[in-house]
């Protein structure tokens, strides 16, 4: 009996000295945290930067046009792969593959276009610029889209209703005679398929609805909004964990290039990512720079001043953590299944297969790691986008669809 | 005395042995290990070489034995530039020579047939990065890989010739190793009088400890009070005190991630400085790393203005930019410090 009462008495003393000594409310963020969840606010995101090279890039006729175009699986080889076969709406505008799936299997993960607009670079390996030349990339590749720019052309020629919007864009059709002619209009498509991929852009998120109610000066917001886990996991996101290095600003990316000793595909060799992306952009045809383009040399800077060399062997574009939720599995060939793997590699920083790991070991704690993971299931919402842009058109839509 | 002499007896055989490998290997373009790194001479050319077996060990590497009959990544970086240009072909034979560990080229020209004997071949390409190669081996046992370079301006051929291990059969030098060290640990153990103060209980203590941790105290707070400051306004002297340099960006406040240009004024003892050659290099010294651009001065505006385009910062913190002035033959670098 008097064993029992010691032991009792034991445990009561060290329960409250636990609750005495657990850190401090995690609600309270310092003026310089909350100067960092402002700069991850969606509310901080400005309106996409303008893209001189597209001079339809914001025009609202080209924008649906681009529509029915990113839909339209008769853009193809075989008649049954159109943008959003991979692209997928409902998923956020990716596929749920480790490898996107067209014709063929393609080079990598299907990434989001959610917020690309926003992007200097595309692709893993930022092999290129501007959203327009991204778009007619696959368009053409045999694992992709598979089928070639004549018959592209020629099919918005004899498509009645699509020969209509291309006219309203970019006045009177070409006579398909010859190179010029097609690549001119294989250019527009994909200027149209960019004006509507800029309107595909992040939604509000809990996280943002919970700093919105920091930065409102709101006593422990967390209450309603944030569990205090997830409030632990923000507050290693923005501290302990590193995250923001490369994951800062609204959309959670830099847009920089970085490796991350991310393993190897079975049965492949390592991907050298953007050592030999830089030297593709530089030499595309369709680049800000090239003949297709829109813009003045100066308006290239990107381009004009991009870094070069060996620090970029194995290094990928930094992807924005919105909507991680859907968009499993993750890094450039989907090599890791699930988000608490992710974030396990990331505690590890293992040895690069290639160049170097920027990264260094977290040696985070297996809660704290849980936190972490709690706290990126914040960022999931559904783009800032009307719903009629979400979906296929519908044909009624082509003929008359100047309703907006 | 018996003792002591086997040990030396042990050490001396070793030296021997490895000394045997070592010159094996320089003599005639192999894999080695230098200060903890994985080297392969391809001749005179050097590499950093390292082998994964990905789908078993992860990212654990390799210097030339392999644990098991599976998919295995070979990789080589480059130590020397003319790799980086040179056509290399990668050849992966069984090892029939009957040479085993001690298989050189000679041995491998001697094969007459290198065709039947190889079990991956990948055809010479100029790989300008890094060369990497993907091989699934179905088999345990002894292989020889044969890198050969061809560095095309000189016409020469150049070959490393590496014999290893798939599927360990044996524990090679280990076992020696071990027991080696083990007898000289216990000989100084014995012959330092440790063993006998262990014996009477008593720990001999180390006075540096405490000495050290005094030194860890008085720094801490010297490294904390010599952090700089930083701050976008105001105007930097270079290091000699040769140039002064002010700044003004085209984009107030500078924020990360956008890219955007700043107006350098470059002064001599308040002179304007003009004609003078700039180059920038920036970075973060915390994080290791440059800039996420090669900024570039594009044009001098008079005055001693100039026009640096290209900058870029893609993380908050505190940055470097060291701007490099040449102006009448004297230059001189400028450390602009900025915390983002």
């Amino acid at each position: 009996m008097v064993g029992s009462g010691v032991v009792l008495t034991s445990l009561i003393v060290l329960m409250l000295a636990w609750m005495q000594l657990r850190p401090a409310g995690p609600e309270t963020w310092t003026d310089a945290e909350i100067d960092i969840l402002r700069s991850l606010w969606i509310e901080s995101l400005p309106p996409a930067p303008r893209d001189p090279s597209n001079a339809v890039a914001d025009d609202p006729l080209a924008a649906e046009f681009g529509q029915h175009l990113f839909f339209e699986p008769r853009l193809s080889g075989t008649g049954t792969i159109s943008c959003a076969t991979c692209h997928q709406p409902e998923r956020r505008f990716t596929d749920g593959l480790a490898k996107g799936q067209g014709i063929g299997m393609s080079k990598r993960n299907t990434p989001s276009i959610i917020g690309a607009a926003h992007s200097p670079w595309l692709y893993w390996d930022g092999r290129k610029d501007n959203l327009w030349s991204q778009a007619l990339s696959p368009l053409e590749d045999p694992a992709e889209h598979g089928g070639k720019r004549e018959q592209y052309a020629a099919f918005i020629a004899s498509e009645s209703s699509y020969r209509e919007m291309y006219e309203a864009v970019f006045g009177k059709f070409p006579a398909l005679s010859g190179s010029p002619a097609v690549d001119e209009v294989f250019t527009n498509i994909g200027k149209s398929i960019a004006a509507y991929e800029r309107l595909l852009l992040p939604g509000r998120s809990r996280f943002d609805d919970y700093v919105a109610a920091v930065v409102a000066g709101e006593h422990k917001p967390h209450a309603a909004l944030f569990s205090d886990d997830e409030v632990m996991g923000l507050r290693l996101f923005i501290g302990e964990a590193n995250c923001t290095q490369c994951h800062n600003g609204p959309l959670m990316t830099n847009h920089e290039f970085h490796n991350t000793g991310v393993i190897s595909f079975p049965g492949e060799v390592p991907d050298k990512g953007r050592v030999a992306g830089v030297r593709e952009v530089l030499a595309d045809p369709f680049n800000c720079r090239g003949e297709f383009s829109d813009a003045a040399v100066a308006d290239c800077a990107e381009l004009e001043f991009a870094r070069t060399g060996a620090e970029l062997i194995g290094a990928f574009r930094t992807p924005s953590l919105r909507n991680l939720e859907n968009t499993a599995p993750y890094m450039h060939k989907g090599q890791i299944e699930t988000l608490a793997e992710v974030l396990q590699h990331y505690n590890e920083a293992p040895l690069a297969m290639i160049g170097h790991n920027e990264t260094k070991p977290l040696r985070l704690g297996r809660r704290e790691l849980r936190q972490l993971e709690a706290f990126l299931d914040t960022l999931s919402a559904p783009p800032a986008t009307a719903d009629k842009w979400l979906t296929r058109p519908t044909r009624e839509l082509a003929h008359n669809g100047r309703e907006n | 005395m018996t003792m002591i002499r086997t040990p030396i007896i042990l050490l001396t055989t070793l030296v021997l042995l490895t000394g045997h490998l070592q010159q094996q290997a320089c003599a005639h373009g192999g894999v080695v290990e230098e200060d903890d790194l994985c080297v392969i001479k391809v001749n005179y050319l050097r590499g950093h070489f390292k082998i994964f077996q990905p789908r078993r060990t992860g990212h654990e590497d390799y210097c030339e034995d392999l644990p098991s009959a599976t998919e295995t990544v070979f990789i080589m970086e480059y130590l020397h530039e003319s790799l980086a240009d040179a056509a290399v072909d990668f050849r992966i034979i069984h090892d029939v020579t009957g040479k085993g560990r001690f298989a050189r080229w000679e041995d491998v020209a001697e094969i007459e047939d290198l065709q039947g004997a190889t079990v991956f071949y990948r055809e010479p390409s100029i790989d300008p990065d890094v060369l990497s190669v993907v091989h699934e081996f179905t088999e345990e046992g002894e292989y020889i890989g044969i890198v050969t370079a061809n560095v095309d301006g000189e016409h020469q051929i150049y070959r490393a010739v590496f014999p290893f291990e798939v599927g360990f059969t044996g524990y090679g030098y280990w076992p020696l190793f071990i027991v080696l060290l083990l007898a000289i640990q216990v000989q100084y153990f014995i012959m330092s009088g440790r063993f006998a103060h262990w014996r009477d209980g008593r720990k001999p203590r180390d006075r540096n400890i405490r000495a050290s941790s005094l030194l860890l105290v008085l720094t801490v707070p010297m490294m904390w009070s010599g952090k700089s400051s930083a701050d976008a306004a105001g105007e930097w002297v270079s290091a000699r005190g040769i140039y002064e340099v002010s700044f003004e960006s085209s984009l107030v406040p500078i924020e990360i991630n956008r890219i955007h240009s700043w107006t350098l004024h470059v002064t001599a003892h308040g002179q304007a400085v003009t004609d003078a050659v700039l180059s920038v290099v920036g970075g973060m010294p915390a994080h290791d790393h440059g800039l996420p651009t090669r900024p570039r001065v594009t044009e001098e505006l008079g005055d001693g203005d100039y026009r640096l385009e290209g900058m870029r910062f893609h993380m908050r913190g505190d940055w470097e930019v060291a701007i490099t002035i040449e102006a009448d033959g004297k230059t001189d670098t400028v450390l602009v410090l900025l915390s983002l």
